[in-house]
């Protein structure tokens, strides 16, 4: 059988269908167990409601991006890899990356030569550097995530209002880094970034003003998907 | 924090995890032996995973410790199904906006591994979407426009959360003037970047920015400019000024 036929098989298929099934098994377990905690410890419906709402529409357009992703994948390492890989820990840009290497380290001038020479002998080589290369986080994860939240939580309680506030401003490290990498990316990133800043001013002002609060569940996926629409317009000015 | 559902929360994860890995490993393994294609040795596999190894273990280990914290419980389903930056941290940090909660409480975490499953189970949905509608979708998902706008996905993300993260909200307390933490570590950023690219490095400026809004924050507490005001108490003064 050739690389591709290989890569796009009905055994890969049915596998990586239960891989799947796992993920979609073990993310449902978790949010039963934290939705009837989120009842004991006295979060409101109406604030559970929000979470799911807000959470599951926001994820909506990112995930597009990843279906994106999937189709330049799967012209390269077939189908259920790509989907395997996209739904568990991989981004397009480390998988891309990873299935090169391998194939480079087969003597192949890309992965893209690999695939069209159809030389299966490669297959499990790719997929074991795939799998293998991007595991440090999840390995990590298990020894040390009980240790670091026990760590924050611990602080927040021995130290009174000190620690809630020094625990309470830990998340802020995410906007400091990831914000300004952003606006100095060019131009047109940083007029999406200000563009989409007003747009959450307009809403926010929106939902105040005619007091329609069911919609703050709906402001970030809105801001997200008219500050990409923004682009479109930035690139023909400024790119 | 609970306890049971503390211990529970994270047995579910590592489980999770294990499992997770089993599957990494296992489908390759099975594919291997179904279709005769083992790699000629382990060796062959270190070696041209070497490579991958040496940038992906420290940006890892970077992302475990920054993210964490952030994260809670909900980092096994987040370091999983990845997509961190992109997807699960703003996930958390609005469902958290939304409902005044904070990390590092009870109810937070809740919120957060919420979040985080919905999330997850949405993506996982939508990617199969895709695979199942590859051929009317990949026409129009591959068109100059979509992959422009696509390009844009994180200015477009980080400018729409950024207010998100103005909130005094502090757990039992509101931080009044709690937004100016941010002020020194953002500028620190931007003036490294102009000097020595981040990119790629976003983990490790986001520990250092940790560190230092932990010095600011104090700084500012200690200094009076950052008040702490139990909400019970603010909610006795609009009692009083009802009645």
């Amino acid at each position: 059988m050739s690389f591709n036929e290989i890569m796009n098989s009905v055994t890969l298929y049915a596998l990586v269908g239960a891989g799947i099934l796992f993920i979609l098994i073990f993310c449902g377990v978790t949010f039963i167990k934290a939705y009837r905690h989120g009842i004991e410890i006295g979060l409101t419906k109406d604030q559970l409601r929000t979470a799911i709402v807000s959470s599951a529409v926001y994820t909506i357009v990112p995930s597009i991006s990843i279906v994106i992703g999937l189709f330049s994948l799967s012209a390269v390492i077939g189908v259920p890899w790509s989907w395997f890989r996209l739904s568990v820990v991989g981004a397009v840009t480390y998988e891309l990356m990873a299935a090169d290497m391998a194939a480079t380290g087969a003597g192949y001038e890309s992965i893209a030569a690999l695939n069209a020479a159809g030389d299966p002998s490669v297959i499990g080589t790719i997929m074991f550097v795939m799998s293998i290369g991007i595991m440090a986080g999840i390995i990590l994860i298990l020894f040390f995530g009980k240790r670091i939240q026990a760590g924050v939580v611990s602080a927040r309680n021995k130290h009174g209002v000190v620690g809630a506030l020094l625990t309470g401003v830990l998340s802020l490290a995410i906007i400091e880094a990831f914000l300004p990498l952003q606006m100095m990316k060019g131009p047109v990133y940083l007029a999406v970034v200000c563009t989409s800043c007003v747009i959450t001013l307009i809403q926010m002002f929106i939902v105040k003003k005619f007091k329609i609060h069911w919609y703050r569940n709906f402001i970030m996926a809105v801001t997200l998907l008219l500050g990409m629409m923004s682009s479109l317009i930035w690139v023909q000015i400024l790119g | 924090m609970d306890e049971k559902y503390y211990k529970s929360i994270h047995r579910i994860g590592r489980i999770g995890l294990i499992i997770g890995i089993a599957f990494m490993l296992g489908i390759p393994a099975v594919t291997c032996t179904v279709f005769n294609v083992w790699p000629k040795s382990v060796a062959e596999v270190m070696t041209v995973g070497a490579g991958l190894l040496a940038v992906f273990i420290p940006t890892a280990t970077a992302e475990v410790f920054a993210y964490t914290p952030v994260l809670g419980s909900s980092a096994y389903i987040t370091f999983l199904t990845g997509n961190v930056s992109n997807l699960k941290l703003p996930v958390v940090i609005n469902a958290q906006t939304l409902t005044d909660t904070t990390q590092g409480t009870d109810e937070g975490d809740t919120i957060a591994a919420i979040g985080v499953a919905v999330s997850s189970i949405v993506t996982t949905l939508i990617i199969v979407a895709g695979v199942i509608l590859m051929v009317p979708l990949k026409p129009v998902l591959t068109s100059p426009a979509v992959q422009t706008a696509t390009t844009y996905l994180l200015p477009s993300l980080f400018g729409g959360i950024f207010l998100s993260y103005m909130s005094e909200d502090c757990g039992e307390y509101i931080a009044k003037n709690k937004p100016l933490t941010i002020v020194i570590p953002t500028l620190l950023v931007f003036a490294v970047n102009a000097f020595y690219p981040l990119s790629g490095k976003e983990g490790f400026a986001v520990i250092a920015c940790m560190a230092l809004n932990v010095v600011c924050a104090y700084a500012l507490y200690k200094a009076g400019i950052i008040k702490m005001i139990p909400k019970a108490s603010l909610k006795k003064d609009a009692a009083k000024a009802a009645k």
